[in-house]
């Protein structure tokens, strides 16, 4: 967030950095939708979809960013190959809109969806 | 001798079912075609992360399935179709497979306990495939592979309802997918941008080209290597099929005869080259192979047999033809669109339509030269189409083009509405030439009233015109003049003759109030109840209204 110093200050929430890693992590292909997190030893409760900044943490360290994810995967996917596509997409989406480095973002999938046939 | 009048005309051989061999060897055929366009995929990809790796991760999908496959019996189709969405899963590479194999595993599903697949259950398994891709994603993005399964399994639908050869369905598939693949930028914004269409989009056109091209006989070498048992000891190694070496003669004939010696013929064609195929039974042979001699397999078949539908290509020209027709959709790449226009809000129905870059002017303010030049200097690309949108500004940007080492083509838009339609008319598919003119023609194809109010009284075209009362021109020339623009509008309409056309879209004025521009709007929908009529703010200062009738 250095670009800018030179006019002043700009800080972004880790809610508005939550929303945007939410939201790409719902356009990834394979997440059928997010987990709260503070549900982790319940049941992974599938929420609504404009609550994009739930299931996600943020934390902002030293100007380091760390994201956490709390997704829902749809059974019958290649869950690894899901997970890692997360990390990609939400790192670039995030590093985008920012322009400040993504550290880590950990994926953990809290549950599966079985779709069923029809 | 073959009787003419029952005998179907050469090359006409009607195919109903395809069973588990055949899925089997049409998926391989895919594979093979998928690879030889996967680094122009790579290229394409833009979307979710610009990683430029589409290609490749669909490529790697395909292998790790073809592999699983590879042990399957050959029995029916819902045997291959459960290998095939089981190599799938555990293959998955990138975002681009694993959409493939959820694709892949609704197709599966589709087959359920089929013994051969015909047009209907292809279309209801694509039906299948399309409902289980979309399922697995609680936000689907258009404008991607999602989009082009969707398509295409409603056109296999509409496509098996009239015909049961399965080459006729898969012909419109493809087409279908082509289509697809084509419009995704309009429904994307990053592709837009990036002038390219969706890469996993254009890989699953591919793979479904190259099941088409297996049952059209239109096979690849690898296929071949992969389908003749003879091959696969020396793969490669006759050196023709090197990188660099010539690449021969790709010979195909179709072989009648009676108790044709299939195994005999088979050792005999696999010595002329490679890339051997010899498919059939006693009475009908299909023969493929490549080889510097196509005339001593020709010289050879004769002997035993009757020869149809001789087919002997020179593979160079097949691969300079194949270089040539995937060049188009990398040429694109660097088109950019420069355009003329004032007003917030008319910049921002540009901007989203995919102007690359807006220059400020219009009437009474014209852009100098060096405005536009350093606007066409500024974005990336080095081809630009210029759009002027405005009779004074047409000869400026006619300037442009001795002025920079840029390409340039200046589409001699002269309204605001006109420059729109060229714009929407841009499709990311076509040459840089050939966008040019058919934006040109787009542009035609608009009328444009504008409304505005006299500075100073005159005489036009035999209307007397006091100075401050409100005037119409349609396409640049003075034809209405009034007290009240309604009443201007709707004359300029009829002259328009907007009861022909389709939609009447009006964008408002910076003079304009909101409620006033709904007034107009709703005075011209009382008007014109079978058009669609759209309100937009322009913003324009000087025009108080600019109205596109097409």
């Amino acid at each position: 967030m250095s670009p800018a110093k030179r006019f002043g200050k700009v800080e972004v929430s880790p809610e508005a950095v939550a929303t945007i890693a939410g939201r790409t992590a719902m356009q990834s292909y394979g997440v059928v939708g997010m987990a709260s997190r503070r549900l982790k030893d319940g049941i992974a409760e599938l929420l609504q979809h404009d609550s994009c900044g739930k299931g996600v943490e943020v934390r902002l360290l030293d100007g380091q960013v760390f994201i956490d994810l709390y997704v829902v995967v749809e059974y019958g996917t290649k869950i690894s190959e899901v997970a890692r596509n997360i990390m990609r997409n939400v790192k670039f989406a995030v590093e985008q809109s920012l322009g400040t480095p993504v550290t880590r973002v950990n994926v953990n999938v809290q549950d599966l969806r079985i779709s069923g046939k029809a | 001798m073959r009787d003419p009048e029952v005998d179907t005309p050469p090359g006409a051989v009607v195919l109903h079912h395809c069973d588990g061999a055949g899925l089997k060897r049409a998926m391989q055929a895919a594979t093979a075609w998928l690879e030889k366009n996967a680094s122009a995929i790579n290229s394409l990809n833009v979307f979710p992360v610009p990683d430029g790796d589409t290609g490749s991760n669909m490529l790697l999908t395909m292998q790790s399935t073809m592999k699983a496959v590879a042990a399957s019996t050959d029995g029916d189709v819902a045997t291959v179709g459960r290998d095939l969405a089981h190599g799938a899963l555990m293959g998955a590479r990138g975002n681009s497979g694993v959409i493939l194999s959820q694709i892949l595993r609704g197709f599966a599903q589709g087959l359920d306990r089929r013994q051969t697949i015909d047009c209907e259950s292809l279309a209801a398994a694509l039906a299948e495939a399309s409902a289980t891709a979309y399922k697995a994603v609680s936000k689907p993005v258009e404008g991607t592979m999602l989009t082009v399964v969707r398509e295409t399994a409603d056109a296999a639908r509409v496509a098996a309802s009239q015909t049961t050869d399965l080459v006729v369905v898969l012909e419109a598939i493809c087409a279908a997918a082509r289509a697809s693949v084509a419009r995704t930028p309009y429904l994307l914004r990053v592709l837009r941008d990036a002038g390219v269409v969706d890469a996993g989009g254009q890989g699953l056109y591919v793979i479904l080209e190259g099941i088409l091209r297996y049952l059209r006989g239109e096979l690849e070498e690898e296929v071949m290597i992969e389908l003749a048992p003879e091959a696969t000891a020396a793969p490669r190694a006759a050196g023709a099929t090197g990188d660099d070496a010539p690449y021969g003669y790709c010979t195909e004939f179709l072989l009648e005869g009676q108790d044709l010696p299939l195994d005999r013929m088979r050792e005999r064609i696999t010595a002329l080259g490679d890339s051997a195929l010899v498919v059939g039974d006693g009475s009908l042979v299909r023969v493929h192979v490549h080889t510097f001699d196509p005339g001593a397999a020709l010289s050879y078949a004769t002997s035993i047999g009757v020869l149809r539908q001789v087919k002997v290509e020179n593979m160079q020209d097949q691969h300079r033809d194949f270089l040539a027709a995937f060049a188009p959709a990398k040429r694109t790449d660097g088109l950019a669109t420069v355009a003329v226009v004032v007003g917030k809000g008319l910049s921002e129905v540009f901007t989203s339509l995919g102007a690359s870059a807006i220059v400020p002017g219009g009437q009474s303010m014209n852009p100098s030269t060096e405005e536009l030049l350093a606007a066409v200097e500024s974005v990336r690309s080095d081809r630009v189409i210029l759009l002027p949108n405005n009779k004074n500004v047409v000869a400026t940007a006619a300037q442009i083009p001795s002025l920079t080492t840029k390409e340039i083509r200046v589409v001699p838009t002269q309204t605001i509405p006109q420059g729109i339609a060229s714009l929407m008319a841009l499709n990311a598919e076509l040459s840089f030439e050939d966008n040019a003119a058919v934006m040109c023609r787009a542009g035609d194809s608009v009328r444009t009233i504008e409304v505005t109010r006299a500075v100073r009284a005159a005489a036009v075209n035999g209307l007397q015109i006091c100075e401050g009362q409100i005037i119409g021109l349609l396409d640049g020339e003075l034809l209405s003049a009034g007290e009240d623009s309604t009443q201007v509008i709707g004359h300029l309409l009829e002259r328009a003759s907007a009861a022909a056309g389709e939609v009447i879209t009006v964008y408002w004025g910076a003079d304009i109030g909101t409620a006033e521009a709904e007034g107009t709007a709703k005075f011209i929908r009382a008007g014109y109840p079978g058009q669609q009529v759209e309100l937009i703010e322009g913003g324009q200062p000087h025009y108080h209204y600019i109205i596109s009738v097409e």
